[in-house]
């Protein structure tokens, strides 16, 4: 099926050098069934002279519009518009003066009401905004003249504003004004038309804030559903970006809550949103964004450069197996002062190991200064070794970098130690890491960003910070060699379902289409002459909304830290039903004590081939549990059964009383002792032949989750349950719970 | 958002039985305070709770460090440290003066100045080469010098206060030229037009024409001086009716001001040159200018673009009035013109035209130039 994407970027995709440009090439490249147009926003003057990349054949059509300078197209707007944008300019400073827009601390009913009530506020008002530029133009020139700075003067002193915002002086109002004017320039452009971004069957936002503006347009004047790809959260960054710059407390107060208030409307009216991590998805949801909407799409790596080292073939001979290796940009935020320290209690331990600091320089302009820091603390913790008395010297922590003779690829890099380590205090997505993995490198890293979501049971974490640990779990695996290969082998093979690049597209490419299979047709189609054809589209129900949802309030706190931990599920005891099964991705809470918080399997070790349950951070990683930094436990080895295939029920039973496999979370949730593997009796067939068949009986607690909007697209699924309860041989188990609608 | 003072850190807190075990006083009773002390520029610069935990996590603070501390997550945690900073709203940031310039901008100020004199300087050359010289070379002389003081011109326009990012058209530039071309040739040729000529060529008045390229300087440096006071007052008054109040005597103190220098220069170069200085029509015509200058220096280009369309037209037309009576019939075309000259003489048509044009714009400056947005700092192209 070809679906017409239109792709909107801001600073990125076809210009050189551009932000997320080499995902952006990915997804492109790697989905040629499809169409793509693309609608850039440059950021600056510069980047439009550097001009584009090379475009593939299915990009159509490219349209740009700078972001850095206004089009003043000299419309000056009569009394009736002045008063028609006085009053929309209004609404929106009302709305973001009012309050916060991402909930207070008291997040009450009534609070959660006038805080949406605010939200919608917003999303009119900035429609209003929207549909006077479209029939009058000259919005850039309003945004900047006086009566609009009257109306922010007004929002700012009426009673009930925020209290930031009362202290405003004129500078700030000028200040405010022109950057809300900025924020709003997509809403000038020309691209909503119907031979523009009406013609894409969807719109995919490679990132939050203005390059998600236009899509948020063109789901509201033409119908076009939104997709919202967000690798760093666009709100979160304007803060960091603020609290850099000396600006006055109330702009930005006014700024935060601007932004904030848009990242809800985007996030509201976005069909879908993937957020590129679980830290990006914890923002999203803070925000407002549903979690119905929120798919994690991980960002991948290109493995295929990395194939060599990870299978063995290259490298492996020659690294040294008592050299760490460190690799990244040497920079504060990665505290090699730590790894130093570390380092010297691993040579306490392990006298004769090496460490190796395979760093790119930074930018930034205290990196040099702090590679010089690193180098002399080397220097002093360090001295010079040599073999014997006539051999030359040489320190035991090195700094070298890529290119060199001796590490002439990234891969070499990795491949040059017998453990890679990490000992990052702040960390988004940890790139290096994954490449670590894709190496088959066994790994040592801190628990900073998205490490222990990456690294799931793959490799040992610590707390940041904690030199003392760094050392153990270093030690720990330096004198294990066979422990390192299995680490490194489960690392490789992590990687390689959850991080490659084709993993990335394949996701993008089944949420295209999911969208797609969503949202109706708009165009009329016609036939060869140009005559509409009757009955082309099939007539279909579309309900806007969700009539099914309960309402979630994110703030509330969750059902699972109330009281004491819980087990998750039963022990395993009967594992009889089949692996098929495996569509509940998330644990019951709610039944049993726990033995062990090391046990929680998590959403990702059940999408791991072969979770190792090494290191107790890996099976933390769900995003939903109180997590339990704790490292002392990682030297319990690993059942033999790991490396198989698949732990078979036998199998599971015999070692997994400890460290259940994979299938366990759903097997025990069908918690009827001896239920029959049971395939789907005859007429239930049927009925289920859609997407989410199961094959277990349909009890009639069934019913309740496939009314949910999934279930719409099955025809005949409503005649299943009632059906069911005459035609089942099987018992009805009263707690199967099937979450149909979870189709991550 | 109130703090239970019977648990301090853990409004949030789980019931955890575990807490009675601990050991008392091993982490303090208070784990959130040694982190509110450690981040304590950030929760006092901190406008909301999501601003504290995005700079914890640029920290390094994660939800494990916020399940040490008894948080489900780094939100909860941020909620907590920005309801417990002590934060004085009020606490207006000193008005920061834009105190004494920096070197770069005194080099700059010193560049416009020199640049704003340029004209000036050309002017009086071409003046003085006219006096020195006859016949051929003197023609040369007239046409190299109006386009060395056109350039001039350009270039004393293009830096400074006086610079306008916003693009003048093509037609007030126009106008512009026509109405110094007037003042130069238009009071003599109205003169000869009226006694039935021009017979030959008529006398130029070159003293006003020189005060105006001359006047460049005291323009922009009044034009700076009104900028950099506006600023100042911007970043003082609370709202924008207070700001408009506190700039219209300075807009009229610097208008004031420029239209002293200008009557100044006019009377030396009237005494220099030893010709009638013509304060009302130049005096007039160089406040028109500078004030049409002023507003299209602040993007307000429309109004005086058409005021110096409309004066030029008035003079360019009591002209053809003047030379289209002498066809047959249209005699009385020639009455309104005529008779003012009779009353007040020629200078009297342009002084009229620029003044009213003037006045329009001192209007109009007054309402606009006294408006917060007019004098919002240029926009950065990050």
């Amino acid at each position: 099926m070809l679906v017409r994407i239109g792709l909107l970027t801001e600073g990125g995709y076809p210009y050189v050098g551009g932000d997320a440009g080499l995902w952006c090439d990915r997804l492109v490249r790697g989905l040629g069934q499809h169409e793509f147009d693309v609608y850039a926003l440059s950021r600056t003057e510069r980047q439009e002279d550097q001009g584009w990349v090379r475009l593939p054949p299915q990009v159509g059509r490219v349209r740009t519009a700078p972001l850095w300078t206004a089009h003043d197209d000299g419309v000056v707007y009569g009394r009736r518009t002045r008063r028609r944008f006085t009053e929309a300019y209004g609404e929106l400073l009302t709305a973001v003066c009012g309050g916060s827009a991402t909930g207070g601390p008291d997040v009450s009913g009534s609070g959660a009401d006038s805080a949406g009530a605010e939200a919608d506020r917003f999303a009119s008002a900035l429609y209003e905004l929207a549909e006077l530029a479209r029939d009058e133009g000259g919005l850039a020139v309003a945004l900047r003249s006086e009566s609009a700075m009257r109306v922010l003067e007004h929002a700012c002193r009426t009673p009930g504003a925020l209290r930031a915002a009362r202290t405003a002086r004129v500078p700030d109002l000028l200040t405010v004004a022109a950057h809300v004017e900025r924020a709003l320039r997509p809403l000038s452009l020309d691209w909503y038309e119907d031979d523009a971004l009406g013609s894409a069957d969807l719109c995919h936002a490679a990132a939050g804030g203005a390059a998600a503006l236009p899509g948020l347009l063109a789901r509201h004047f033409l119908g076009v559903p939104l997709l919202v790809t967000e690798y760093g959260v666009h709100l979160r960054a304007h803060y960091l970006a603020a609290s850099a710059q000396d600006e006055a407390p109330a702009v930005r107060a006014l700024l935060a809550a601007f932004h904030g208030r848009l990242a809800t409307e985007v996030y509201r009216a976005a069909t879908l949103i993937t957020p590129g991590n679980s830290h990006a998805r914890r923002w999203q949801e803070r925000c407002g964004a549903d979690r119905a909407k929120l798919r994690t799409v991980h960002p991948g790596l290109e493995d295929a450069r990395f194939a060599e080292v990870g299978e063995g073939l290259r490298g492996s001979r020659s690294a040294d197996p008592g050299a760490l290796v460190w690799v990244g940009r040497v920079e504060p935020a990665k505290d090699l002062i730590s790894l130093l320290h570390a380092f010297a209690e691993i040579r306490r331990a392990e006298p004769g190991t090496r460490l190796r600091i395979v760093g790119t320089p930074a930018e930034a302009p205290d990196a040099a200064a702090y590679l010089a820091h690193c180098r002399a603390l080397a220097a002093q913790l360090f001295p010079d070794e040599a073999e014997g008395v006539h051999a030359v010297g040489d320190n035991p922590v090195s700094f070298e970098e890529i290119g060199g003779p001796e590490i002439p690829s990234l891969a070499d890099a990795y491949a040059c130690g017998a453990l890679v380590v990490l000992s990052s205090v702040v960390e988004g997505f940890p790139v290096g890491l994954v490449e670590a993995m894709l190496c088959g490198r066994a790994t040592v890293s801190t628990d900073v960003g998205a490490v222990v979501e990456v690294i799931g049971g793959t490799g040992l974490v610590v707390p940041p910070r904690n030199p003392r640990a760094l050392a153990e779990a270093c030690v720990a695996l330096l004198r294990d060699p066979e422990r390192r290969e299995r680490l490194g082998a489960a690392a490789r093979a992590r990687a390689l379902e959850l991080f490659t690049v084709e993993q990335n597209i394949t996701a993008f490419h089944g949420i295209y289409l999911e969208i797609v299979s969503h949202s109706p047709v708009r165009r009329p189609v016609v036939d060869e002459e140009g005559e509409p054809l009757p009955f082309g589209v099939p007539a279909e129900a579309h309900v806007p909304g969700r009539w099914t949802r309960t309402r979630f309030v994110t703030e509330r706190r969750p059902r699972w830290a109330e009281g004491a931990p819980v087990r998750a599920t039963e022990p395993a005891q009967s594992r009889t039903t089949e692996p098929a099964q495996s569509r509940t991705t998330e644990p019951l809470p709610g039944q049993e004590p726990l033995p062990a918080a090391d046990a929680l399997p998590g959403p990702d070790s059940l999408l791991a081939p072969m979770p190792a349950p090494e290191s107790t951070a890996g099976p933390l990683s769900g995003p939903g549990f109180p997590p339990v930094p704790e490292f002392a436990d990682a030297s319990r080895s690993a059942p033999e059964t790991l490396f198989a295939p698949m732990p078979g029920p036998m199998a599971a039973s015999s070692a997994g009383l400890e460290f259940p496999p994979v299938p366990e979370s759903m097997a025990a949730s069908v918690s009827a002792p001896d239920f029959p593997p049971a395939p789907a009796p005859g007429p239930m067939a049927a009925p289920f032949a859609g997407p989410d068949s199961l094959p277990l009986p349909v009890p009639g607690a069934m019913a309740a989750p496939m009314t949910g909007p999934d279930s719409l697209s099955v025809p005949g699924t409503m005649a299943g349950p009632s059906v069911a309860p005459g035609v089942l041989p099987a018992p009805v188990p009263a707690s199967v719970a099937v979450s149909v609608g979870e189709g991550a | 958002m109130t703090i239970d003072s019977t648990g301090p850190g853990a409004p949030h807190g789980l019931d955890d039985p575990g807490e009675t075990d601990r050991p008392a006083g091993r982490r303090g009773v208070d784990p959130v305070k040694a982190l509110l002390h450690r981040h304590r520029d950030l929760c006092e610069r901190a406008v909301d709770p999501l601003e504290i935990a995005a700079g914890l996590e640029a920290h390094g603070v994660t939800d494990r460090t916020a399940a040490r501390l008894r948080h489900r997550d780094v939100f909860s945690l941020a909620e907590e440290m920005y309801a417990r900073t002590a934060r004085d709203a009020e606490a207006v940031p000193s008005a920061e003066t834009p105190g004494s310039p920096s070197p770069r901008g005194s080099r700059a100020a010193a560049s416009w100045t020199a640049l704003a004199l340029v004209p000036g300087a050309l002017g009086a050359a071409v003046v003085a080469g006219l006096r020195l010289t006859d016949g051929q070379p003197r023609l040369a002389v007239a046409v190299s010098g109006v386009l060395a003081v056109a350039v001039g011109l350009y270039l004393a326009l293009r830096s400074g206060p006086l610079s306008s990012r916003h693009r003048t058209t093509g037609t007030a530039r126009a106008w512009t030229c026509w109405l110094l071309a007037y003042a130069l040739a238009g009071d003599g040729l109205l003169d000869a037009a009226r006694d039935g000529g021009p017979h030959g060529s008529w006398p130029l008045a070159t003293a006003p024409v020189l005060a105006l390229l001359l006047a460049p300087a005291p323009a922009a440096w009044c034009a700076h001086l009104f900028a950099a006071r506006a600023r100042r007052r911007l970043s003082a008054s609370r709202g924008l009716e207070e700001f408009a109040a506190s700039v219209r005597p300075l807009l009229i103190g610097a208008f004031g001001l420029y239209l002293a220098a200008l009557f100044g220069l006019l009377a030396l170069c009237g005494t220099v040159l030893d010709q009638p200085p013509g304060y009302a029509g130049a005096g007039t015509l160089g406040a028109l200018l500078l004030l049409a200058r002023l507003l299209t220096a602040r993007g307000f280009t429309r109004v005086p673009g058409r005021v110096l369309a409309g004066a030029g037209a008035v003079e360019a037309l009591a002209l053809v009035t003047i030379l289209a009576a002498r066809l047959p019939g249209c005699s009385s075309l020639a009455g309104p013109v005529d008779t003012l000259a009779a009353a007040a003489g020629p200078g009297a048509l342009p002084a009229l035209a620029c003044g009213a044009g003037a006045l329009v714009l001192l209007v109009q400056a007054a309402r606009t130039l006294t408006r917060a947005s007019a004098h919002a700092p240029p926009d950065e192209a990050s």
